[in-house]
């Protein structure tokens, strides 16, 4: 007998163990990727029980489509066979990279995300069958099955076990699946080693190591791709980057808190934002008699127009932010505008991407109401927004009984930064009414208003609201002993003495 | 690609070995830092532009056409630098018409002059103006009319727009390899200071503050603005015999750092190394202001203020005018008032005719170098002592304002001045492409064989010594940097060479030529604007005192005094 076309007792044996072991291999990366989509659109969507609900149900149905399309296939199981693992690899491999991208540029991240899931449970679902069906001749049938499905609940144990305990917190979801599809490959390769003598498929050899080539790539160079090179310097998982012309946007999400960063600086985490912004506006705009008229500088997350919103006698918002990605992005992006309720796509609102103060000394109009959301004054940029001139001309824009809400960083981390920006307001000839909240996220956050007239705490606030209400309100605008005023120069354009305030303050707050 | 390094001694001595002796002052490559490398300038547009060297020698040369028609203006003032607007300024102003100004120049403004392109305006010269002292009373006015003034603060002194006061952050230097905030002495002397350096600043601080407090027996302040108003008390004026560098020696000041702070102040102001700039000079730029002292800045520089004054001159000013020569009709020796007038010769550049102006009188608003050339008979004494300092200044227009960017940027050690930001005062947060305005001025001990030297350069050669400077405190400037385009100054500001400043030349230099009057910053000796603007008015002041025309005079106390 030829050696090479009757195998011998020994060989045939160690290929049905190859292919054995392959099934446990199988099933730890089938049941990996959709761990990793039941995560990802955890991430993305919150609520993550409907979405591993979901996200299993599809791919379990998936699977048994793929089981009950394996009859379809009669000749050379053993190249159908390579031929799936490698599209398994492939298609698990790039799953989280396709997530993250359909999740940052399409409207339809669901359809992409149970397209995606289906796609892999059919192709997984293929393949225990065919499994079956290569070693039926090899094994008693009760022996087989015991074996085969043995093997594929240990591959879901080895799985469940690996995915928590070490891929999300260490490896990352990310590499996750590129290292999944490249053990998916691996298979694909070494099957093809076994079977070489009577499977000479050069073509299929080829698409495996080209696979293989592109998955490593993926390993390589998807967080550069993605933008998410940063992700280490972020304590949660990063779900979205991108960078602007002016500046960087992260949003990171854990345990249904999403948090968004600016250029590496918090800008508030979904779980307390609502104390930041509704103690931001609302003091203010319930102090005026009839706010219809309402100007909202930077704020570009929707987040201040959503609260002013809440004020049905508010008739028109202008909201003015520099950043077009932004504001595109909090009122396009489901996940980002449904964090404002959508509020920039309301009827009352008009957004104007430009530049705060030079828009201020262009504008002629007048407001009852204005809210000053800028970044804290970090750097000679941004510090120009805190000076009197910019305030002399928000005074110009200010209609005479209006009110002016103005973020002014912490007055316990950066306290003279906080009481320099109340000193420049009133030297710029407002009456000036500090007040201050805690949040979570934050810390003690501070805030000044402005008006031509002294302030009047507000009779009522709209109904709505999760923080402020008619007892809490008056005792925000008392400071205890450690927030007290501390005597400040007056931040000018030639000064910007501000700027190091805020550095030289939240350094010595800073371990 | 174009190989950048610094203009070092060595490069100038392969360039050009006598202008390597010369520039050897300013070439002090004590760090030894040399970047020797290619980098791609390809996309990098420009040319030299502006001053016209080439019609200016046509005087020299002659051969001009003779006039073919005759007209008769009252009152000619030649030249629309600072001095013969401000002329101009006060005469529209005191309701005196007949009068009109020739510029050589396509735009006026001289020193002060100023070009646009599409990212930014952007001055070509003076490019700031220390908000005025007391006695800078004409200065005041012309700031106060220009809408700069905001207020009145509670002692009655003007409070300006802070939107034209210089923003913070003013000043950086690049240091031991980094860049520090902050220039002045102190800041410098701050970071690592040899031994004896902080004493010897203290004593230097100490001078300085004897020297703002200084009081003559007639009120006069030891160093004023304008320098006519200055005390002449002996020991004072002795400080004009020795240089700087003498100074320094005598007071045992040998801290290498106070000294080059000193050195980048009197090339800054002066176009003079510590060498040859007489001590009365440099103290005059330490002593003629009060302490923290701001600056008054837009994006096209002191070009503001030309845009100011030139819009009220509109129809007086002539561009295009080679006023090639000035004759007496009448002898100057005899009595003023007798004197028929003044033939102004000028061609139009524009069309190469000539005209004849027949004048009353007239304001030489030039450097008095160009007086032998142009005004026929006169004579000044010891007018060689008059020498002027060559500057190169070059625009770069960049993508993206390099990192930090103060307005001032500063290199220790470098044979420039630095840049400045024309975005500076941009109340935008967004970052932006912007132009820098890059300053050298050769301040070396003959300006002669620099000038020669400056004027062979190609536009490829100061392109490779402006990045070659910059390079080192910006690592990859070159890609940022869109356009370069390069003003030679042949003779851009007097020197105050020891001497001068209280000498016979200078002196005389401002008594007028029969009914020709003299306005100009060289007559003060220091090229500065409220000298200049002094100059302009003063000459505006007597001419109308002379011809009748009543006017309020602008300059306050400033009746006395050369």
């Amino acid at each position: 007998m030829d050696e090479h076309n009757t195998p011998s007792t020994d060989d045939r044996h160690s290929k049905s163990l190859a292919l054995l072991c392959s099934v446990f291999a199988i099933a730890t990366c089938g049941l990996i990727y959709e761990l990793l989509a039941g995560t990802i659109a955890s991430y993305m969507l919150g609520d993550s029980v409907t979405q591993f609900s979901t996200i299993i149900g599809v791919y379990l149905f998936s699977m048994g489509l793929g089981s009950y399309l394996s009859r379809y296939f009669h000749k050379d199981l053993i190249a159908v066979f390579i031929q799936i693992e490698i599209l398994v690899g492939l298609i698990g491999g790039l799953s989280s990279l396709v997530l993250f991208m359909a999740f940052a540029e399409l409207d339809a991240f669901r359809v992409v995300l149970y397209s995606w899931v289906a796609l892999t449970g059919i192709l997984v679902g293929l393949e225990i069958p065919l499994v079956l069906r290569i070693l039926k001749d090899q094994f008693p049938f009760s022996d087989l099955i015991s074996k085969v499905l043995s093997l594929d609940y240990l591959g879901g144990l080895a799985a469940s076990l690996l995915f928590p305990l070490w891929l999300v917190p260490q490896v990352g979801l990310m590499q996750s699946s590129f290292v999944f599809g490249v053990l998916n490959v691996l298979v694909a390769v070494w099957t093809c080693h076994l079977f070489r003598a009577q499977h000479r498929r050069p073509i299929l050899t080829v698409q495996a190591y080209a696979v293989l080539a592109l998955l490593l790539t993926g390993v390589a160079f998807s967080e550069v791709l993605l933008d998410f090179s940063e992700r280490r310097l972020y304590q949660d998982p990063v779900i979205f980057a991108r960078s602007s012309r002016y500046q960087r946007i992260v949003a990171t999400q854990a345990q249904g808190e999403m948090r968004l960063f600016l250029n590496g600086d918090l800008q508030f985490s979904s779980l307390d934002e609502y104390r930041y912004h509704e103690a931001l506006v609302h003091p203010g705009l319930a102090s005026v008699a009839s706010p219809q008229q309402v100007l909202v500088l930077g704020g570009g997350d929707g987040m201040v127009v959503r609260e002013i919103l809440k004020d049905q006698r508010v008739q028109h918002v202008t909201l003015v932010d520099l950043d077009p990605t932004m504001t595109d992005l909090f009122t396009d992006h489901r996940v980002f505008a449904a964090l404002n309720n959508y509020a920039l796509r309301s009827p009352r609102v008009e957004v104007v991407n430009a530049d705060a103060f030079v828009w201020l000394e262009d504008s002629t109009s007048r407001y009852d109401f204005i809210v000053i959301d800028f970044p804290d004054p970090s750097n000679y940029s941004l510090g120009k927004l805190y000076t009197t001139t910019f305030y002399r001309r928000l005074a110009a824009h200010l209609a005479p009984d209006g009110v002016a809400a103005i973020q002014s960083s912490s007055p316990l981390m950066a306290r003279r930064a906080f009481w320099c920006i109340v000193e420049t307001v009133r030297m710029a000839g407002f009456d000036a009414t500090p007040y201050h909240v805690a949040v979570p996220s934050f810390g003690e956050w501070g805030y000044v208003l402005a008006s031509h007239e002294p302030f009047q705490m507000p009779e009522r606030f709209p109904e709505n609201l999760r923080f402020l209400n008619q007892l809490i309100t008056p005792a925000l605008f008392t400071f205890p002993t450690d927030m007290e005023a501390v005597p400040v120069e007056v931040n000018r354009l030639n000064n910007q003495i501000l700027v190091r305030y805020q550095k030289e303050d939240w350094g010595q707050f800073a371990p | 690609m174009t190989a950048i390094r610094h203009l070092t001694r060595r490069d100038l001595l392969r360039l050009s070995p006598s202008v390597a002796a010369a520039l050897a002052v300013g070439c002090r490559s004590r760090t030894g830092r040399f970047v020797d490398r290619e980098i791609d300038t390809g996309r990098i547009a420009g040319s030299i532009v502006g001053a016209s060297h080439e019609v200016g020698h046509r005087l020299r040369a002659g051969g001009l056409p003779e006039p073919q028609e005759i007209r008769d203006v009252p009152v000619v003032i030649v030249g629309a630098g600072i001095a013969g607007l401000s002329a101009g300024w006060k005469l529209a102003k005191s309701g005196f018409r007949d009068f009109e100004i020739l510029e050589l120049e396509t735009d006026a403004g001289g020193n002060s002059r100023w070009g646009a392109n599409e990212v930014s305006a952007y001055p070509w010269g003076a490019h700031y103006l220390p908000v005025p002292s007391s006695e800078s009373t004409a200065v005041r006015e012309l700031l106060e009319e220009m809408g700069m003034v905001h207020d009145l603060g509670p002692d009655g002194d003007p409070i300006y727009d802070p939107r034209h006061l210089c923003h913070a952050p003013q000043e950086r230097l690049f240091i031991d390899g980094r860049w520090q905030e902050g220039i002045s002495a102190r800041e410098l002397l701050g970071t690592a200071p040899a031994p004896g350096d902080q004493a010897m600043l203290a004593e230097f601080e100490q001078q300085v503050r004897r020297y703002q407090d200084y009081r003559d027996a007639r009120g006069r302040r030891a160093f004023a603005l304008p320098m006519a108003l200055s005390s002449d008390d002996p020991d004072l004026v002795a400080l004009d015999r020795i240089s700087m560098l003498e100074y320094f020696d005598r007071a045992g000041w040998t801290s290498e750092r106070l000294r080059w702070y000193v050195d980048y102040c009197c090339r800054d102001d002066y176009g003079c190394s510590l060498e040859t700039t007489s001590a009365w000079a440099a103290w005059h730029y330490f002593c003629s202001r009060d302490e923290e002292v701001e600056y008054l800045t837009w994006p096209e520089g002191n070009g503001r203020i030309v845009r100011h004054i030139v819009e009220r001159l509109e129809r007086h000013l002539h561009s295009g005018m080679l006023v090639y020569r000035i004759r007496l009709t009448a002898d100057p020796g005899t009595s003023e008032t007798s004197t028929e007038g003044v033939d102004v010769d000028v061609l139009d550049t524009r069309t190469n005719s000539s005209v004849r102006i027949r004048a009353r009188q007239v304001i030489y608003a030039l450097p008095r170098f160009t007086a032998t050339h142009v005004l026929a008979g006169y004579e000044l004494p010891g007018i060689d002592a008059f020498s002027y300092a060559p500057w190169m200044v070059a625009n770069l227009t960049v993508d993206r304002l390099p990192e930090g960017a103060a307005w001032d940027n500063v290199i220790y050690d470098s044979l420039s001045l630095g840049y400045v930001v024309a975005t500076h005062q941009n109340l935008r947060v967004a970052p932006g492409p912007s132009v820098l305005t890059y300053y050298m001025p050769l301040a070396v001990p003959n300006p002669e064989v620099a000038r020669r030297w400056m004027l062979e350069r190609s536009w490829d050669d100061w392109v490779s010594i402006i990045l070659g400077d910059l390079a080192p405190a910006h690592v990859g400037l070159e890609s940022l940097v869109t356009q370069i385009d390069v003003m030679l100054w042949g003779h851009a500001m007097i020197r105050p060479v020891p001497g001068f400043l209280w000498g016979e030349p200078r002196r005389r230099a401002a008594e007028a030529f029969g009914p020709v009057r003299f306005a100009h910053s060289d007559m003060s000796g220091i090229s500065l604007f409220e000298e200049a603007q002094y100059r302009g008015v003063r000459a505006a002041e007597d001419l109308m005192r002379d011809v009748g025309h009543a006017y309020r005079s602008s300059l306050g106390l400033a009746e006395e005094g050369v």
